[in-house]
């Protein structure tokens, strides 16, 4: 690892001022984060550690949606029994991250701000046409993940939390990858009064929605209308844990799982 | 297992006397030693599987803050340091030996702990860098420069075996470096030519690696005034490294002292020297200073040897009722980047045949070098592989000639009677009872029950299968062992010996021995095994050597003991030595009330003044010995399978094994041992894989996000029964326990999945069997 | 170098270290607690378990510094006694019972996940829950069997506690 400066900021203000600086990055379970600078895969000069952010922990109900706190770790969500009650699809993604000690750590905000592509959460925030929310702005989940770690914020722009709409059902499915044990492919079908979506990770650079499956699931919410539906492997990551073809093929099936999960 | 063993005695499941250091997070690894003024070292290393080295420039990573000095091979050789001394096959005098078949020697190059011209491998190591801390010799490593010529390179085992394949050493006629031809070539092809049935396979047993979990460490320390190097590392055996580090040095073995404590895992990984520990040792020397080196995971994949790797074409011979009459192919080992170790490549080919009646065999055996990390024995060393390709053979053969899989087994297994057997290679399987393992194995796993299950299993859509594998294991090794037992008078047995324990719990079984033989109690045997200060001979721990040869050594050891005891106690007593019995670690005379204990005794052997001069000072006493004949662990795995058709995921129901160990000293462990085995070769048969990618050679598994690790949850319970027929070539009956878990998981988990493939028409399944590959079995695609 | 302090194993503890100094280079380098181990770089292996105001998490993956003021436990806090009379905690006692372990190098986070997966979930656990918590522990020598047990007698064993 290459040293840094650390800060851990006592307000969201300081904490983007300090954000500022050149070469400075957001810290916040560090899950992905620490493994990364110990492999120097990266290097920064400063680390703004978000942990002492109270504000930005939590999970409420404002109206028909969930809001969880940006720096809310994934057992928490897990474990919430608002969560497992209005939207018990994203408790069971949760649950699913890792394993019980990085869920312990790890957090939402850093999840997809990080914006792996085999992450889970970025398919629950665009299944389920989640906002994101900073501290300046509101985005939409389908313009926020750009690529592989790339997301739509600037680089001074901090999230403070995700706002997830509560669906009518919506279920994840999640075929692990063996080793990293992330998701060689991850399937959030979600029914909503606003329609159906369909977000699948792992799969391919960035996470995305599923045209066919959500064409498919509009007219009838139900395992048996995906009958037929296939996937083109152009621009499907193939590596040595699944090729493009074996990954097509799943992403049909995982999403069956879902929508069969999400009707039960 | 519930009810703790109130008994110490050989047989018992005594609970371990070193958990109470490793539960309280007191055990002491490499990692743990750290030496007042130490400094740390940072190696570079090629990011190329292949390169010449054109330069080093250390100029700007010796301008870094606190790097101290930076050494490239070119400073090695200067310094008149030897190649690392590997023996590359094994010399035990039961193994069959592979001489190339055009009479040449087998290829071999030295290899320094450092590369000299050449990067022959991705995670070869280029330069040292030494620094105040670990974070700034890694800033300095960072900050080398090296001129590269980068050369095609080659990682396929048979890619690698071709003559217009890049060549790794410039003076070889091509990688191929062992030729053989072993078997009898013309009664082999007499044989097949009057068969009524030939099955064939043609396989690879991919490359994986052992990952003991405890990261390689070493503290290198040398003492000028004494010029003296003391090495502190983790390994198999601390004598041989003593003995290899001595030559590398070119310095008297007393010059050098290997020290270790608690040591995480082997599995035959950490077996041999490395080439890190003769560098720290090194430049501690050239610094004046202690170095400590810690490797990283990710540097371990690159760095540790690996294991397996062998291409092999097999072919069977059956007459019509299906007796086996010969068999024939051809094995090629990889041994990677070095020509360090031939050795899996001969222990496996001398039993092609397995413990199956024979008449006649012919096997070309070849070792090739790639530009892939270096291989070893890995847990059970050559056999897993063989056993592989003989158990799925007979199932190939079942399957294409109408045979039932077990009346297949049971027409051709070796019985009691026809024991000792020689095998076509020459190797002579002293005792045994295979018929009554593979029928002990068929209960436990419920063969006859499976019809049942799999109809089960149908109606949920899901496809189930069953495999039986048996085996028999080559347990050898380095031959020469030795015990050292003194009992003191204050009431503690020292008992020093060569063999280190990487978590086979020797501080108990070996203890049980002492306590059962001497009776002393469990708790006062110290065992005395990681420092070549105490310790002067010993293989240490490999092939199934510990408890076998330990057994002995200590066996004599302590009957010396007794017998000087008599002496000593006769004249204490002022009776004949004759009518002295020995029981329960007391010396009392016959038909007597009078009797002194063991440590009276060892009391009276350092005060008493007037006894002869080989009784008088400790009650003491050595056995070191050679053990020449090989050991044959047997037995029997039965494992079921469920798979899930739609995206050809696999789960284990049921796996169930029987293993003869002759005589178990210690159950407990040998189950856990069995347990442990088991997971290591349904990981290689499911999911572990070292990955090289074939166009650019680069490593693609560095770290356990792309190495596939065994985990909890992809395991039930084991069933696992030992059995314990005496082994006749051992005077305790004992044999080995610690790779019978491995060698037949391979086989018996690809034999299962093929049998739930059945239906598709699937007749072999390359390893790893990973999910991909079972559905695009399934729907006949390309593997 | 910035300054850290904390509470480790009931005692008040504080270090000079670098911004990139790991939570368990803290506790090797700084405190001599050599029982938490480092198995991998990337936060799998789980060999550095340890509990941060009490709960489960990788010490290799947390920084030093991002822990002022907290409260930590490791392997070497769950005993108790003293060194003559030193009384295992129920899990260590089911593992010593069960033969939870063989080289002993996964064990401390083994075991330190163990504790927390019942705080988590409760005493009864069945084997399946056993082996789906035990994701984030990686042991090469054991197969997992008499882990497995251990850790499901050692979570009824601490019901008493």
């Amino acid at each position: 690892m290459y040293d840094f400066a650390y800060l851990k900021p006592a307000s969201l203000s300081d904490a983007a001022n300090q954000l500022a600086s050149p070469d400075s990055k957001l810290l916040a379970g560090g899950m992905s984060l620490i493994p990364s600078l110990k492999l120097r895969l990266n290097r920064y000069a400063t680390l703004v550690d978000l942990g002492a952010l109270a504000d930005l922990k939590g999970i409420r109900r404002e109206g028909d949606a969930l809001v969880i706190g940006a720096m809310t770790p994934h057992a928490e969500v897990a474990a919430s029994d608002e969560v497992l009650t209005v939207l018990p699809a994203l408790a069971s993604l949760a649950e699913g991250i890792g394993d019980p000690l990085v869920r312990n750590r790890g957090t939402l905000g850093g999840s997809i701000a990080n914006a792996d592509p085999a992450a889970d959460y970025p398919a629950a925030v665009v299944g389920l046409g989640a906002s994101v929310i900073t501290n300046r702005r509101t985005i939409t989940a389908d313009d926020f993940f750009k690529g592989v770690f790339e997301t739509a914020l600037q680089p001074d722009e901090i999230i403070t939390a995700v706002r997830f709409p509560i669906p009518k059902r919506a279920a994840y499915a999640k075929y692990r990858q063996p080793a990293s044990r992330f998701a060689l492919v991850g399937v959030f079908a979600v029914q909503s009064a606003n329609g159906v979506r369909v977000a699948v990770t792992g799969a391919a650079p960035s996470v995305f929605r599923l045209a066919a499956a959500e064409a498919a699931l509009i007219k009838r919410f139900a395992v048996a209308a995906l009958d037929g539906i296939t996937l083109d492997t152009e621009g499907l990551n193939s590596d040595i844990h699944a090729s493009a073809e074996y990954r097509a093929h799943a992403v049909v099936e995982m999403t069956k799982r879902a929508v069969a999960a999400a009707l039960k | 297992m519930s009810i703790s063993a109130t008994s110490h005695k050989i047989g018992e499941p005594v609970r371990r006397r070193e958990d109470q250091r490793l539960l309280t997070g007191k055990g002491r690894f490499s990692d743990d030693v750290n030496l007042p003024n130490q400094v740390y070292a940072a190696m570079l290393r090629s990011p190329h599987p292949h390169a010449r080295i054109r330069a080093i420039d250390s100029g700007k990573a010796l301008a870094m803050p606190g790097v101290i000095a930076v050494f490239s091979g070119s400073d090695f050789i200067a310094d008149g340091m030897q190649p690392i001394p590997y023996n590359q096959f094994t010399l035990h005098p039961a193994e069959m030996q592979l001489p190339n078949s055009d009479g040449t020697p087998a290829f071999t190059a030295p290899c320094y702990s450092i590369a000299i011209d050449k990067a022959r491998y991705a995670g070869e190591i280029i330069a040292i860098v030494i620094a105040k801390t670990v974070n700034l010799a890694k800033d300095g490593a960072e900050a080398i420069e090296v001129d590269y010529e980068v050369l095609p390179a080659v990682t396929g085992t048979i890619a690698a075996a071709d003559s217009k394949a890049p060549r790794l050493w410039d003076d070889a006629r091509s990688n191929v470096c062992v030729d053989a031809d072993v078997g009898a070539k013309d009664a082999t092809a007499a044989a097949f030519a009057r068969a009524a049935h030939v099955a064939t396979l043609t396989t690879w047993i991919q490359r994986v690696t052992g990952v003991p979990m405890e990261p390689r460490a070493a503290v290198g320390e040398y003492d000028a005034a004494t010029q003296r190097y003391t090495l502190h590392a983790g390994s198999g055996g601390a004598v041989r490294l003593k003995k290899d580090l001595a030559l590398i040095f070119d310095t008297p073995v007393e010059k050098v002292r290997v020290r270790m404590d608690d040591v995480g895992g082997n599995f035959g990984t950490r077996g041999m020297i490395y080439p890190e520990f003769a560098l720290v040792l090194w430049a501690a020397r050239r610094v004046g200073l202690p170095v400590k080196w810690t490797c990283d995971r990710s540097e371990a994949f690159l760095s540790d040897f690996q294991g397996r790797d062998l291409a092999v074409t097999a072919e069977l011979a059956l007459d019509k009722e299906g007796t086996f009459l010969a068999m024939r192919g051809s094995n090629i080992g990889n041994a990677g980047g070095h020509t360090g170790s031939y050795t899996p490549l001969q222990k496996g080919v001398e039993i092609m045949s397995s413990l199956y009646r024979m008449p006649c065999a012919n096997f070309r055996a070849r070792a090739v070098v790639s530009n892939t990390t270096p291989t070893r024995p890995y847990r059970s060393s050559g056999r897993p592989e063989v056993m592989f390709v003989m158990e799925r053979l007979i199932d190939i053969a079942a399957r294409e000639f109408g045979f039932d899989r077990i009346e297949l087994r049971r027409r051709n297994l070796l019985k009691s009677s026809e024991l000792p057997y020689t095998n076509p290679f020459g190797m002579l399987y002293d005792s045994g009872d295979y018929h009554a393992a593979m029928d002990s194995a068929l209960k436990l796993g419920d063969w006859a029950g499976f019809a049942g299950r799999r109809a089960d299993t149908k109606v949920r859509g899901k496809l189930r299968g069953i495999g039986a594998a048996n085996y028999v294991d080559t347990a050898t090794g380095a031959p020469r062992e030795r015990a050292e037992i003194t009992v003191h008078p204050d009431g503690n047995v020292d008992l020093v010996l060569g063999i280190i324990s990487n978590g086979q719990g020797h501080e108990t079984s070996f203890a049980q021995l002492v306590h059962e033989w001497l009776g002393v109690p469990l708790d006062s045997v110290r065992l005395i095994t990681g420092d070549t200060d105490i310790v002067s001979v010993g293989g240490g721990t490999h092939s199934g050597r510990g408890m076998r040869m330990g057994s002995v050594v200590i066996w004599n050891s302590a009957n010396e003991i007794i017998a000087k005891g008599k002496r000593i106690a006769a004249r204490l007593m002022e009776c004949d030595p004759s009518v002295i019995r020995f029981a329960d670690g007391r010396f009392a005379i016959e038909n007597d009330g009078q009797a002194k204990s063991i440590f009276e005794i060892a009391a009276a052997a350092e005060q008493l003044k007037d006894l002869p001069d080989d009784l008088r000072g400790p009650l003491a006493a050595f056995s070191d010995e050679s053990f020449n004949e090989a050991s044959f662990p047997y037995g029997c795995h039965v494992c079921e399978v469920e798979i899930d058709p739609t995206l050809g995921t696999l789960e284990i129901i049921k796996y169930s094994a029987v293993d003869d160990v002759g005589r178990a000293v210690n159950p407990m462990i040998i189950h856990g041992q069995v347990h442990g085995g088991i997971v290591q070769g349904v990981g290689q048969a499911l999911m572990e894989q070292c990955y090289y990618d074939p166009a650019s050679g680069q490593p693609l598994t560095g770290s356990f996000m792309d190495y596939a690790m065994p985990r909890a949850d992809n395991f039930p319970f084991f069933d696992t029964e030992i059995s314990e027929v005496p082994c006749t070539t051992h005077p305790l009956g004992m044999r080995p326990a610690g790779e019978g878990g491995t060698t037949p998981a391979l086989g018996v988990v690809i034999n299962a999945v093929v049998d739930a493939l059945a239906e598709y028409g699937v007749t072999h399944i390359e390893m790893p069997a990973t999910p991909e590959r079972i559905w695009r079995a399934i729907h006949g695609k390309s593997n | 170098m910035p300054t850290v302090a904390m509470t480790v194993n009931g005692k008040s503890v504080a270090g000079n270290v670098e911004g990139r100094t790991l939570l368990v280079q803290f506790l090797r380098e700084h405190l001599q607690l050599t029982g938490t181990h480092v198995g991998c770089d990337t936060s799998q292996c789980g060999c550095c378990t340890i509990h941060l105001n009490g709960k489960g998490v990788k010490s290799c993956a947390v920084l030093a510094l991002a822990c002022e003021g907290a409260d930590v436990v490791t392997i070497e806090g769950l005993a108790t006694g003293g060194t003559a009379d030193v009384k295992l905690h129920p899990m260590q006692e089911a593992f010593r019972e069960h033969h939870g372990l063989q080289c002993g190098f996964c064990t401390p986070g083994m075991i330190m996940s163990a504790v927390d997966m019942v705080k988590r979930k409760g005493h009864d656990l069945d084997e399946k829950a056993i082996r789906k918590q035990l994701e984030g522990n990686i042991c090469r020598c054991t197969g997992y069997h008499n882990i497995v047990l251990a850790v499901q007698a050692g979570a009824a064993a601490m019901k008493g506690n």
